[in-house]
């Protein structure tokens, strides 16, 4: 497992779009989720009650930056189907979603676009924000384990 | 006997102008002392103030009673607020509706309207927050439940009930989330923090107490 990783990360380029991803993803995510204030200066904030959503955040956040630079670097040089990656891409993005869709700037857009409509999709995924968010996580770890399988049978790592 | 009716007709029109005249203006004096601003923010269809009217910063807050983050703010910072600067004269406070976030959340904006009416609009307030519910539109806001808060409250249900069936303040509910997108407010909790020289700060979402005393000590 370790060996699929060194192998595709010892790429400079892979591991730089990696520290992106996890970087834009984390500091989106947190501050579309209220743990990150910019204004009127910079602020980290856990209220308490919301430990295990920044918990997740992280989570999702780390395996959306492994998952999504191996499945890109099976298309880009192994040259492999693209269905994997769009699973990685795709947990990624309902994780995403799920809960920064509530009282913030977007919810209020959704809303303020789509009426009532908008309103219930936004408590749906307001609502289930935790379990949206731990699928999309299960949905990554599958993607990660099928994609290190592959990698070790179509670069007979070891 | 026609020219007598001709300036009957006269003074009784002279008459009925004056009258119109004075009634219209008074009118409009009244609805000129009824408007409230908190800098440029009018908060005339808002909650009453809570505090002291005559302290220096007002806090304008723009809230949703089934947003989570607001519920925070009411638990983890609102009371640290309230014991150093709201209870000691520094510091008022007057929320405004911006009821988005489901079917639920203008109807129970309109209920701490209908308990206004019997005075105990800031009970009623709390008590929002303090039964929040983690789940949007689960039932926890339903009329039932609005009224059965009342009820607790020793509110007069007939009253309270006849007011929130009535939709009687569907209007001002409107009138606030007006207001909200007027100033740019684009989630729950929005708050502006106006100072005794007019300046005014924004702050977005449920920021942490340090943040408000730093804003706060600024204008004071």
């Amino acid at each position: 497992m370790t060996h699929a990783l060194k192998f595709v990360f010892s790429n400079y380029a892979y591991l730089v779009l990696a520290s992106m991803l996890f970087i834009t993803m984390l500091f989106g995510l947190l501050f579309l989720s209220e743990y990150i204030f910019l204004e009127p200066y910079l602020i980290g904030h856990i209220a308490p009650g919301m430990e295990l959503g920044f918990t997740l955040i992280v989570i999702l956040t780390t395996l959306s930056a492994v998952v999504i630079p191996m499945n890109i670097y099976r298309i880009n040089i192994l040259k492999k189907s693209k269905r994997k990656v769009t699973g990685s891409v795709f947990g990624s993005f309902v994780g995403s979603v799920a809960g920064v869709c509530s009282c913030g700037p977007i919810g209020f857009a959704v809303f303020s676009t789509f009426g009532s409509v908008g309103a219930t999709g936004l408590a749906f995924l307001t609502n289930y924000e935790l379990p949206i968010r731990v699928a999309a996580i299960a949905l990554l770890v599958v993607t990660y384990f099928t994609t290190v399988k592959s990698l070790k049978i179509e670069c007979k790592i070891i | 006997m026609a020219k007598k009716g001709i300036l009957f007709g006269i003074i009784v029109s002279i008459i009925a102008v004056g009258v119109i005249l004075v009634y219209s203006t008074s009118s409009v004096e009244t609805a000129n002392t009824d408007v409230r601003l908190h800098g440029t923010i009018s908060t005339t269809t808002g909650s009453p103030i809570i505090g002291s009217p005559s302290a220096p910063i007002t806090i304008v807050e723009f809230g949703d009673y089934q947003c989570h983050q607001c519920y925070n703010w009411f638990h983890n910072t609102k009371p640290s607020i309230f014991q150093n600067y709201v209870d000691t004269g520094k510091v008022n406070l007057v929320f405004v509706d911006l009821a988005f976030l489901g079917r639920d959340s203008p109807k129970a904006a309109q209920a701490s309207y209908c308990a206004e009416d019997q005075g105990k609009y800031w009970e009623y307030h709390n008590q929002l927050y303090i039964s929040q519910e983690s789940k949007i539109d689960n039932g926890w806001a339903n009329s039932e439940r609005l009224k059965s808060f009342a009820f607790s409250l020793g509110l007069d249900p007939e009253l309270f009930d006849s007011c929130l069936d009535s939709g009687k303040y569907a209007k001002r509910v409107q009138s606030n989330i007006a207001e909200a997108k007027k100033f740019g407010v684009s989630g729950t909790p929005t708050f502006f923090i106006i100072g005794p020289n007019g300046q005014q700060e924004k702050l977005v979402g449920a920021q942490p107490y340090s943040v408000f005393t730093q804003v706060l000590d600024s204008m004071i």
